[in-house]
């Protein structure tokens, strides 16, 4: 992809993208909350496109796809007015997380601007070896390579979160012991 | 035209955005939603390193790979939490769970 085409893609998707992460936060319904942050991180994927990660782009789209399809389940489950339609305040503190939020952009886009990033290297004329499709044989490569046990650590790390995500939500937690939630609810109308 | 520093910019807001929404919300899922979109941004700074830094050096990708499973990680652990919560206290409301006990 050229310089043009991907400065005609990258702005216009960076500043949707922003703007729908941003309404993440300022939706009252949950439901839509998990949907703007599918689209916000599905044009983070489209990004990844044009900065030449074609497989690390494809892939983001696939794993936040299945993800937030999971999220959405969740807010509707824990959320009290999941579809927004009471207007519910779900916020707290927001004159101090809006100025915590604004004091960090600024440093790292401060950082960002004023550091003398060092020149790309390049040697096969200004686009190095991305999106030619070698960088999916070098990832291959390189998971497959010296960095094998990296990732052999990520998976085996992943299966020890799934089971202790399972063991925490469990009733009764890992050790089995009932909950107040595991009590039967309708004791009293029983008793009645 | 884009640039690495253009693409870093862009992720410190996407980032400022995520730390807005950890702070200000009082819903668990929600902030296990800014996270995510913390994590995001450090991706697409990688991305950007990949693109316009080191785009020969293949290993670049392995940092977003990895970042990719801290997202997967922190929402299998974060959602474990918060069933555990909502078992024990009936809320996933982060202003009603002070306490550690119980």
């Amino acid at each position: 992809m050229s310089d043009l085409a991907t400065a005609l893609v990258f702005w216009p998707a960076a500043a949707f993208m922003l703007v729908t992460a941003l309404y993440v936060f300022r939706t009252s319904s949950m439901a839509r909350a998990g949907l703007l942050l599918l689209a916000a991180l599905g044009i983070e994927g489209l990004i990844f496109l044009a900065l030449a990660s074609e497989f690390l782009g494809v892939l983001l789209l696939l794993m936040m796809s299945g993800e937030m399809v999971i999220m959405v389940f969740f807010m509707v489950m824990f959320m009290a007015d999941p579809g927004g339609l009471m207007g519910m305040d779900m916020t707290h503190d927001k004159r101090r997380s809006a100025g915590a939020a604004v004091a960090v952009t600024a440093a790292l886009a401060a950082l960002a601007l004023a550091t003398d990033w060092p020149a790309a290297v390049m040697d096969d004329g200004g686009r190095g070896s991305r999106g030619s499709g070698r960088d999916v044989q070098q990832i291959g490569f390189e998971i497959m390579g010296r960095s094998m046990f990296t990732f052999l650590f990520a998976g085996v790390t992943i299966l020890f979160a799934m089971v202790g995500g399972i063991l925490l939500a469990k009733e009764g937690g890992r050790l089995g012991l009932p909950t107040p939630a595991s009590e039967p609810r309708d004791h009293g109308a029983q008793e009645a | 035209m884009i640039s690495l520093p253009v693409v870093l910019t862009v992720g410190a807001l996407l980032f400022g955005i995520g730390v807005y929404g950890v702070l200000s919300q009082t819903n668990a899922v929600m902030v296990i939603m800014g996270v995510e979109l913390m994590l995001g941004a450090s991706m697409l700074n990688v991305a950007g390193f990949l693109r316009y830094a080191q785009p020969q050096a293949a290993s670049g990708s392995l940092f977003v790979l990895v970042i990719m499973t801290l997202m997967a990680l922190e929402a299998t652990v974060g959602f474990g939490l918060v069933i555990s919560a909502w078992r024990h206290r009936k809320t996933a409301e982060l202003d009603d769970l002070t306490e550690l006990k119980g």
